[in-house]
């Protein structure tokens, strides 16, 4: 059984100092086909609850050129091409989910930025709805959660609105063009937040999203990511910092090559450690566990297996490095595939009970 | 005409200077598969330094632009000389999956290795595959899959393949969730980690001879 004397919000608190908690903090990301199949297995629970979510969004801070635009370009039997809040023209499947089909961008060159998106966006007002985060805040506070003000990082902003392609040849060609991007959007988010606060909501915390690796390691390089990208990230955790909050970092992919680099912008954690792209909670801990906290890592492809053996082996194995620093959450490595059964994903939550316990 | 210039502009993914080197080439009465393995040599620097990680993504993108606009300068010269590609490869990322940046790498790649590249899409069905086989009778064919839930897409992909009859046509799969076992288990031939990996195991695949 899970050995609960904190609230959420304490245990997480604590262990951004690395102080001794009762036990791990927990959150979870599923598919929406994983709860649709476990629905069928006899979940009656919201998951997050079965997991017991420490963790409280209070906002999305998603600064979009064309705020409610949805419009639907082309469609046939199984999928959808339509024109969204972010100018991009995205194919997506109809009844089922899955990463869509990138068709077309709203910055396809330069003068697109400049004569037209730019200006479109300084214009808009913020993008986060306020009476929505208070009520988050008033759930979140109730249910003894770290309450965090959530957005999207610049990186992953600037590819919703140049495409992969165009991104990265921009980065080698045109660096002034990207930063402008990159400042501009940035300046958005941190907008956002300061709006939320002007308002009077009062986070433990700040939570950016944004893809900037692959299985193999990084989109852009180290090189260029210091030059053009980490200026923004350390400028982002810097403003979590004044106000007394940790900074956290959500990115897929191989970032080993970059965490010194993390750490010098003053992230506090990341989060989730996707472990077919080498992340591996075992070998940062012990070189990187006091100065960064790390949330995740169990790897969803074992959980697919349905193997009790193997998965018992990957949570005990990555929660017990993880302790070691109490600085460490348990999240899985990506988000929990519909191929895991209910039943197995149950004996994982029994595992998070099992060793997630500090003596 | 010293063509280590056009090699170079190349490996820098400089498409101006790749494409006036070529231009010069050109009209320098140069051999056409001499301009054309000159750039080869540079797309295959940038993929052996990408796989070292000394160069990534953005690197290999402007490289291939390069050379996609030297092709487009040279290409008719090729064809009047009856130089074509020795080696044909489809690629197309399987059922049920829309996603496409990696399929698009690896074509791209492809491409840059005189590989003659019929990239079938997204969501391609695996009767789509043998179709499209049957018609280009390639050498290679590439399947893609970005989600857990689309990998048994591959395996019945292949298993339509060698039911056509296509059991000499070599079939290299990836994607993010895809493994060396996972390929050896639905009986692909290969498995490529990454877009410069694909070049490399196409041409072992096919005898080492595209270069």
């Amino acid at each position: 059984m899970r050995d609960v004397r904190m609230t959420g919000r304490e245990r997480i608190s604590r262990m951004f100092e690395r102080k001794d908690q009762d036990c791990i903090p927990r959150m979870e990301s599923f598919w929406g086909d994983t709860l649709k199949r476990w629905r069928t297995e006899g979940m009656t629970d919201d998951p997050n609850v079965v997991v017991g979510n420490d963790f409280q969004g209070l906002c999305w801070s998603e600064p979009f050129p064309y705020p409610g635009q949805d419009v639907i370009i082309k469609e046939d039997a199984d999928t959808v091409t339509k024109r969204d809040a972010w100018g991009q023209i995205n194919r997506y499947w109809k009844f089922r989910e899955g990463t869509p089909e990138h068709v077309g961008f709203p910055c396809e060159t330069k003068e697109d930025w400049y004569t037209n998106l730019k200006p479109r966006l300084l214009a808009l007002g913020p993008s986060v709805n306020l009476a929505g985060a208070e009520w988050a805040l008033k759930i979140g506070r109730r249910q003894g959660r770290w309450c965090h003000l959530t957005g999207l990082e610049t990186f992953e902003m600037t590819r919703h609105l140049l495409g992969d392609e165009n991104t990265m040849i921009a980065m080698i060609e045109d660096p002034e063009y990207l930063v402008d991007v990159s400042r501009t959007m940035t300046d958005l988010v941190l907008n956002d937040f300061e709006y939320l606060l002007a308002n009077g909501i009062e986070p433990d915390g700040v939570w950016i999203y944004g893809d900037m690796a692959y299985r193999s390691g990084l989109l852009c390089g180290p090189p260029l990511y210091r030059q053009l990208v980490w200026p923004d990230h350390q400028r982002m955790a810097q403003w979590a910092h004044d106000h007394g909050w940790p900074f956290v970092y959500h990115t897929d992919g191989d970032v080993n090559g970059v965490i010194e680099d993390y750490i010098k912008a003053g992230f506090d954690c990341l989060q989730p450690l996707e472990a077919k792209a080498r992340m591996d909670v075992r070998n940062l801990c012990p070189d990187f566990g006091d100065r960064l906290a790390f949330i995740g890592n169990c790897d969803v492809m074992v959980y697919a297996t349905n193997d009790r053996v193997a998965i018992e082996q990957e949570v005990r194995t990555k929660i017990e490095a993880g302790k070691a620093t109490r600085g460490y959450g348990y999240h899985s490595d990506h988000s929990v595939p519909p191929s895991v059964s209910w039943e197995t994903y149950c004996f994982v939550v029994d595992l998070v009970d099992k060793y997630g316990n500090y003596d | 005409m010293d063509l280590s210039q056009l090699t170079e502009a190349i490996k820098t993914g400089n498409r101006k200077a790749a494409a006036q080197l070529t231009q010069e080439a050109i009209e320098a009465q140069t051999d056409p598969r001499s301009i054309l393995d000159s750039m080869i040599v540079g797309m295959d620097d940038i993929g052996a330094r990408f796989q070292r990680n000394e160069v990534f993504v953005p690197e290999m993108l402007i490289a291939a632009r390069a050379m996609k606009e030297s092709m487009f300068i040279l290409e008719p010269l090729l064809i009047a000389a009856g130089i074509r590609p020795e080696f044909t490869a489809i690629i197309g990322t399987v059922q049920g999956d829309l996603h496409d940046i990696g399929k698009n790498l690896v074509s791209m790649m492809w491409k840059g290795a005189n590989f003659n590249v019929v990239d079938l899409g997204t969501n391609v069905s695996p009767e789509r595959f043998v179709e499209a086989a049957k018609e280009h009778n390639p050498q290679i064919i590439g399947l893609s899959a970005l989600l857990t839930t689309t990998m048994p897409s591959m395996k019945s992909t292949i298993e339509q393949l060698r039911a056509a009859g296509l059991s000499t046509t070599k079939i290299i799969i990836g994607g993010a969730p895809i493994t060396q076992e996972f390929a050896t288990q639905i009986g692909a031939d290969a498995f490529a980690p990454d877009a410069a990996s694909a070049v490399e195991v196409a041409r072992h695949l096919v005898g080492n001879k595209a270069a």
